[in-house]
């Protein structure tokens, strides 16, 4: 329970062997290097990163900020660097999409303190509409790539990193994957440096301006760069060998973890050898002596045969006559993450090993699911339940990225069409201006900021038909409660005064936007009244649904709502409140309606909507009371 | 590369969102790390905040890999009935699974009974127990939920199981410098209930080893 057991050993001034998870072992390399800039914006299985250095970076003396989207963090951290400070920012693999404008130039330009982008990628989709191979950035976008396996490359490369950067002027992606990010492992601390580098920019508009002129010549200086970072990695620690067999593994990222594995478990160190890719571009002469000590090669990697096609072209280039195996052999499949049981496999057809034993599944129960779903007393909920009662199911609804995406599916049907950060908005446009029908728009406040203000514009420009319902929580919730530039009005927080009052009000009507309705969700006449306004109205207009998420609200008031109870007396057992509100809370046992008094926060949605009263709140005496 | 003079064990803690398998999978870590063990742990999540599966993985002395293999744990700390069985293909024979008897109903079965997509029933816990069983002998079902209440407080359920997994003497480490390590640095007013809900495991975790 709640023992804290919190000893995080990442402010320890001394090194010393540690247990990191991997997202608090970049931030220690990042300490180690003695970072002084760091910007991001949160993103699952990235968060951490961010979160534990927006802990510490007060005592640590590091500029730290929430930015509004990834984009300006990369940007504002690049100006950090060419000032001559450390900087770092974070972000998921999407994030780094969203970038890209300013994230394909700045190796052109390139960096004077160094510069280390950790963009988490996140094979499987497990929180993420795609899987991506960033890798594919070093030769795209000429970025050199660290590929971490364990919570110690995490430190180790992050640390390097900074160095290396400076060095070929070139800023650096760091790119673990989910279970490199939630996985603890041991860590070699290293020390913490004891001075912080003076910080200051010279003025050389040419070094700093890629107009045509200058840019060509960058260019050329990027050729150079990239070759000079092949030749320091070549001298670093991040390709270890292992094994003295002739049969050849390469192996990177987590699935590096899982191959040393199968080898441990099989007892294989006599007859293979296994080779680490930790970074890219991969340096050549890694390649060349591995290829002399091995017949053929196995490459064990997530996502896409990168690293195996560039073996391949290394071996074709050289006229060297050698097998390569891999996902194009079909040794492994392209989706998805790679597993030990993957790893045994491919390693066992390579090595002509008997095929694994299949593992007898022993009669299953069907088990129930658990899917995520809106919390009980989500604001969310309610200002769906109210759109739908006023917009119909003949409306289209265009969710976007966030808690809210949860509206998908029964009952609450909220979510129709779903992209990427602030593509609400722009897909409204889109679907109003060939159905030409009004169509609804669901973006949260930390969304809204980070790109759904510019969509807005652009849908007053062209006066599209659309309602853009702005679901604001005070809070960027779904990644782990970081501040969104709205938490300010969270009437739970204390905030200072400065920063108090920043209004999603303001911004819309700023843009143009004529008819904006503030509204508290849970009062049922004014989101009611307001929807109905909207919907008869022309052009774009926007409804913004005030009310702080539930769970961040009860964690800093330390208190929730009283409870609400079903009377079996009253209750029909009609459904309604389960067919409409889908509330986690409300359960059905053989039959019998019931609320999970622990789970269920007293928003009184399911209450007020009961045709027969049967839903009261649990008065402290046990008995129900009246409903209000 | 191997180190075999060191005892290699595989914990698996399943349950839902919200009852402390993070959590409890965390303190283990910490504690087994700051008596000298080599660990590696790893959690499986998914997007929910409360009531979605949830599996921690801790590997003591296994080396480099966090992931947890088919059939290789050899203890399951299953705090709900039906994740115990969700972990099924991570059991083996050689597993020791404590399994708690008290359900954590899902929503979506009253979904499923008012939209006709099967009965909406949660399992019949006897049946999960036998999956469990039909995988290994050495299954001890405990009513940790009740136990924890006993002691006084629900939320101390993954205290119960760190009791079981250390009453079993399945740890490479000694029990009394373990807790020592962990009541230390609790807030004073959880230490009891979390001391009497621990003891009480500690003595299912026992009875595992003499049966």
């Amino acid at each position: 329970m709640g023992a804290s057991t919190k000893s995080i050993k990442l402010l320890e001034k001394k090194g010393s062997k540690a247990s990191l998870l991997g997202n608090n072992a970049i931030v220690r390399g990042g300490l180690e290097a003695g970072v002084q800039f760091f910007s991001c914006y949160p993103g699952t299985p990235s968060s951490e990163v961010a979160d534990t250095t927006a802990k510490i970076s007060r005592e640590m003396g590091i500029e730290f900020e929430y930015s509004v989207n990834e984009k300006i963090a990369v940007e504002i951290a690049y100006a950090a660097s060419l000032a001559g400070a450390r900087s770092m920012c974070s972000m998921k693999h999407l994030g780094l999409m969203s970038a890209g404008d300013p994230v394909s130039t700045m190796p052109y330009v390139g960096v004077e303190a160094g510069m280390v982008i950790v963009s988490a990628g996140d094979p499987s989709c497990l929180t993420s509409p795609n899987e991506q191979d960033q890798r594919h950035l070093n030769k795209f976008l000429y970025y050199p790539i660290f590929d971490p396996a364990t919570a110690d490359d995490a430190l180790q490369m992050t640390k390097y990193a900074f160095e290396f950067s400076e060095k070929t002027r070139l800023p650096v992606i760091m790119r673990p994957t989910t279970r490199v990010c939630h996985s603890t492992g041991m860590v070699e601390m290293g020390d913490l440096p004891s001075e912080k580098k003076e910080v200051g920019f010279t003025k050389n508009p040419q070094k700093y301006v890629p107009i045509p002129v200058n840019a060509r010549r960058m260019r050329v200086e990027l050729t150079q760069r990239m070759k000079l970072a092949e030749e320091l990695l070549g001298e670093s620690n991040f390709f270890p060998r292992s094994g003295s067999g002739k049969k050849g593994i390469i192996a990177s990222g987590v699935a590096y973890t899982y191959a040393h594995q199968v080898i441990d478990d099989l007892n294989l160190w006599d007859s293979v050898c296994l080779q680490q890719i930790g970074a890219y571009p991969i340096p050549e002469k890694i390649i060349d002596s591995f290829c002399t000590q091995v017949d053929d090669i196995l490459v064990v990697e997530e996502l896409t045969p990168f690293v195996e096609e560039w073996v391949s072209l290394y071996l074709f280039k050289n006229k060297i006559q050698k097998d390569v195996f891999g996902k194009l052999s079909n040794h492994f499949p392209w989706e998805f993450e790679s597993s030990p049981e993957l790893a045994e496999k491919g390693i066992r057809a390579f090595l002509n090993l008997e095929e694994m034993e299949e593992v007898e599944e022993a009669p299953q129960t069907e088990l129930p699911a658990r899917p995520p779903v809106l919390c009980p007393g989500c604001p969310h909920r309610t200002s769906f339940h109210m759109v739908n009662k006023v917009f119909g199911k003949k409306t289209v609804y265009c969710n976007d990225i966030g808690c809210y995406t949860l509206g998908y599916g029964e009952p609450l049907n909220a979510c129709d069409m779903l992209l990427c950060m602030g593509s609400s908005i722009s897909q409204a446009s889109g679907i109003s201006r060939v159905t030409k029908k009004r169509t609804v728009a669901y973006i949260g406040d930390s969304t809204f900021f980070h790109s759904g203000l510019p969509a807005l514009a652009n849908a007053v420009q062209a006066n599209d038909n659309i309602t853009v319902v702005i679901l604001d929580n005070y809070i960027t919730a779904m990644t782990g409660f970081q501040p969104s530039l709205t938490s300010s009005n969270n009437p739970d927080i204390e905030v200072k005064a400065e920063l108090a009052h920043f209004s999603i009000e303001d911004a819309v009507k700023g843009v143009g936007v004529k008819k904006v309705h503030l509204v508290d969700p849970f009062n049922e006449t004014e989101i009611l009244t307001a929807l109905k306004d909207v919907k008869n109205s022309e052009g774009v207009n926007v409804v913004i649904c005030n009310s702080p998420c539930v769970i961040h609200k009860n964690r800093i008031t330390k208190e929730k709502r009283e409870a609400y109870q079903i009377d079996q007396e009253l209750c029909t057992e009609c459904s309604l409140c389960v067919r409409q509100l889908g509330c986690p809370a409300i359960l059905v046992v053989d039959g019998v309606y019931t609320i999970d008094e622990e789970l269920c926060d007293g928003c009184d949605l399911c209450a007020r909507g009961c045709h027969t009263d049967a839903i009261s709140i649990i008065s402290k005496s046990g008995e129900a009371c009246a409903k209000q | 590369m191997q180190n075999n003079s060191a005892v290699k064990t595989r914990i698996l803690f399943a349950g839902t969102g919200g009852q402390g398998v993070l959590t409890a999978a965390s303190i283990l870590t910490e504690t087994l790390v700051e008596m000298g063990l080599d660990v590696v742990s790893s959690q499986l999540h998914g997007m929910a905040q409360r009531g979605g599966s949830v599996q921690a993985a801790v590997l003591v002395n296994c080396g480099l890999s966090s992931a947890l293999k088919n059939g290789d744990a050899d203890v399951v700390l299953g705090l709900e009935p039906a994740e115990t069985a969700r972990a099924l293909n991570s059991m083996s024979s050689k597993s020791v699974v404590f399994m708690n008897s008290t359900p954590i109903l899902p929503f979506v079965l009253g979904q499923e009974y008012i939209h006709k997509k099967g009965d909406g029933k949660y399992p019949e816990v006897s049946d999960l127990i036998k999956d469990v069983k039909s995988k290994t002998s050495k299954v001890s079902v405990i009513d940790a939920t009740e136990l924890a209440e006993k002691a006084g407080e629900k939320k101390a359920l993954n205290m119960v199981f760190l009791g079981c997994l250390l009453g079993s003497g399945l740890l490479p480490c000694n029990m009394d410098e373990f807790w020592g390590i962990i009541s230390e640095k609790m807030p004073p007013k959880f230490k009891e209930i979390n001391t009497k809900a621990f003891i009480s495991g500690v003595e299912i975790g026992k009875q595992q080893v003499v049966g």
